[in-house]
């Protein structure tokens, strides 16, 4: 696998995931995010969860999708 | 919103009479549902925020009709037919900044009904900031209306055969007409529609060439390997390298567009609640972008198997249409223009929108006439939506006789981004960010990304991670951001930050603060449940927002006295058109809501409608 392929995913990933930590931590630090409310954890797994099905999305096309072709061939 | 590209080149109408009858059909459709709204805008609240009133599926598709820009079809499917899947990559940088924008961002606009980005910077920084900021973001604002009225008349030319002029006039007139009249409910419904518009014509042109070509394996086997990355690479080719467009459109641009786009703030105030703003952005970014994405970028990628196919040839700007053209019936062509026109379109109503809240929030309420009644606002408001579709309209001629005009304003929207996306970033992280440091991040930073077209060997090159000059135009976002950042950061702590107090609800740390001003008290998180409720009009009640409420209701709804209220006509599929905020007050009989006429004229409910009733906070 070429690295010119692979570096895009750290380093969108990489900030991606200081951003969120810091917007997480804001609204955690602050109160604004209550932990022992269910709809306030359900809002912090969708916003890691849509983190993790992104990524898994561009790993998809970038270590299997662009070697598929017609069957599942390599 | 990405800044258009510029105009591709006027060819023959491909379609026929029916396709023409289906585009012009669709225009005065789009503008009488505009029309139909205008009896629910009755105040500058309803104008410019829709009442502050709507759900969040309807203003998540409504978004997705103002992301998809005026060039977005013609722009990311000729780049899908360039380079590929990675043509996505601008619509998917979004998700990041979510955790800032719902928890951060959008507590502090909403909770402190803060209107528009010069507002909040006279509230964080003072007035000088809020002058700066008002003088560039409508300079921003009246030349982007100009640009997308130029590359919707270039647009329309090159695909219908009218004047340039005529196509950016016809649009102009619908679009201002719908606007002046529905304001903001105008704008969503009408985007609304287009969105679902748009999203059904893209995909199902995708779709439609999938199933000529045999199926998604032989699709897929049809695009060259390089075609199937989801990026492009680290830093080739210079003119779509993942650092370019990542630096350009994930950090700077996707930036500006969350925190600073006042179409898009706007869009956030128009909701109920902030709950359903949570709602709206997760189905919005999470959901209905990826789909755009393919949406706007899949007739590329399907030009291109047709064409390493032998079916098909056409050069990457003309690939949608040739696309479209070659996959569809006659009618069904006209219909996919009309999604073209849909995305044009949607994004102009909101420009013109946002020009006219501008004006009116940030020049003519604090300093033209301070103590004037609503009416006469919401009145101001409707004239300058009229003036700001006509000076768009007048700008357009002098981009198309001179181009160095239209360049001249995409430097200035590259050059005035990345100082606001960082004075809004540090003023709501950062509570040592003084005004002292605010004003010289618009200022000077604005003065360094501007000495960068002067210099840009010397100022973007070291950004460029040894891209050429091609790459500079993307590059330069870095070099911006890196150097207001910086500029923002050694000034505030060299300069005396505003106490504490002053800024409360107005940087992280203070949310439950700006809460507590929202709602005039101490905030009620209890979870509760929703309530059918029938309406009694109470003309004692007057035009107060009180509503009488039985206690069975109240603590089904964990309720006290005092919490904000949402009553909602119980047609989910109004989208909360109908619906209006109340604060718990008095006992009412049991199964029944007691509202005053003015609450009741609001929501346009009559006597004995049932509600469905939910606590706001």
């Amino acid at each position: 696998m070429e690295l010119a392929r692979v570096w895009p995913i750290v380093c969108q990933y990489g900030i991606g995931a200081v951003l969120g930590a810091i917007g997480i931590w804001c609204g955690i630090r602050s109160g604004y995010v209550d932990l022992s409310d269910r709809k306030d954890r359900r809002l912090i797994w969708t916003l890691v969860g849509g983190f993790l099905l992104l990524l898994a999305a561009v790993c998809v096309f970038t270590f299997w999708a662009p070697f598929w072709v017609r069957g599942g061939e390599r | 919103m990405t800044i258009p590209a510029p105009p591709i080149a006027a060819t023959q109408f491909l379609g026929t009479d029916l396709d023409y009858a289906v585009i012009l059909i669709y225009f005065v459709a789009v503008l009488g549902f505009g029309l139909m709204f205008a009896r629910y805008t009755r105040s500058t609240r309803d104008f410019f925020f829709g009442g502050r009133r709507f759900a969040w599926w309807l203003i998540a598709f409504s978004c997705v009709a103002t992301t998809v820009g005026s060039y977005s079809f013609i722009k990311y499917s000729a780049a899908g037919y360039k380079y590929g899947v990675c043509s996505t990559q601008s619509y998917l940088n979004d998700w990041f900044w979510m955790p800032l924008l719902l928890l951060v961002w959008l507590p502090i606009i909403y909770y402190r009904r803060v209107v528009s980005v010069p507002d909040y910077f006279e509230a964080r920084f003072g007035r000088a900031t809020r002058v700066a900021a008002t003088a560039i973001i409508l300079l921003y604002l009246l030349g982007y209306i100009g640009i997308n009225l130029y590359t919707l008349g270039q647009t329309l030319e090159a695909l219908l055969g009218w004047r340039m002029m005529t196509g950016a006039a016809v649009t102009a007139v619908a679009v201002a007409l719908y606007v002046y009249a529905g304001g903001q409910t105008a704008v969503i419904m009408t985007d609304l529609a287009q969105g679902i518009i748009l999203l059904v014509a893209g995909l199902g042109l995708f779709l439609a060439g999938v199933w000529h070509l045999g199926g998604f394996g032989n699709f897929w086997s049809l695009l060259p390997e390089g075609h199937r990355y989801a990026f492009s690479e680290f830093s080739h080719p210079d003119k779509f390298s993942f650092a370019g467009i990542y630096a350009q459109d994930g950090l700077a641009n996707t930036g500006a567009f969350m925190l600073m786009n006042q179409g898009i703030i706007m869009r956030f105030l128009s909701l109920k609640s902030v709950k359903d703003a949570r709602r709206m952005a997760v189905c919005w970014i999470l959901i209905l972008a990826p789909l755009a994405a393919i949406a706007t970028s899949g007739s590329g990628w399907i030009a291109r198997a047709l064409a390493a196919n032998g079916e098909l040839t056409t050069e990457p700007k003309a690939a949608f249409v040739n696309a479209a053209h070659f996959l569809c019936r006659p009618g069904v062509f006209g219909f996919v223009l009309a999604a073209l026109t849909a995305a044009l379109m949607s994004t102009a109503d909101t420009l013109v929108n946002a020009t006219s809240a501008i004006f009116v929030n940030d020049i003519w309420k604090p300093f033209v006439r301070p103590n004037g009644s609503d009416r006469s606002y919401l009145r101001v408001a409707r004239v300058v939506s009229l003036c700001a579709a006509a000076a768009g309209l007048a700008l357009v001629p002098l981009f198309a006789r001179n181009q160095s005009i239209y360049q001249a304003h995409g430097m200035f929207t590259a050059a005035v981004t990345p100082p606001i996306v960082v004075a809004i970033l540090l003023g709501a992280l950062w509570k040592r960010y003084s005004p002292a440091a605010a004003f010289t991040t618009l200022v000077g930073g604005g003065a360094l990304v501007a000495l960068s077209f002067v210099w840009p060997e010397i100022l973007v090159r070291p950004f460029a991670f040894g891209m050429g000059p091609d790459s500079y135009k993307f590059m330069r976002a870095l070099y911006g951001l890196v150097v207001c950042g910086t500029l923002g950061f050694v000034v505030g702590l060299l300069t005396k930050p505003r106490p504490l107090a002053e800024i409360a609800g107005l940087v992280t740390g203070t949310q439950l603060e700006a809460m507590r001003r929202f709602k005039g008290g101490e905030v009620n998180r209890r979870p509760g449940r929703k309530c059918r409720l029938t309406v009694t009009v109470d003309p004692g009640l007057g035009d107060s927002n009180i509503a009488a409420l039985p206690p069975s209701a109240m603590t089904a709804m964990a309720a006290d006295p005092g919490d904000m209220l949402y009553a909602c006509d119980t047609r989910w599929w109004l989208g909360g058109l109908r619906s209006v905020h109340l604060r718990a007050g008095d006992a009412a009989e049991e199964g029944q809501i007691r509202i005053g006429p003015e609450s009741a004229a609001i929501a346009h409910f009559t006597d004995g409608q049932t509600v469905v009733l939910e606590k706001i906070m």
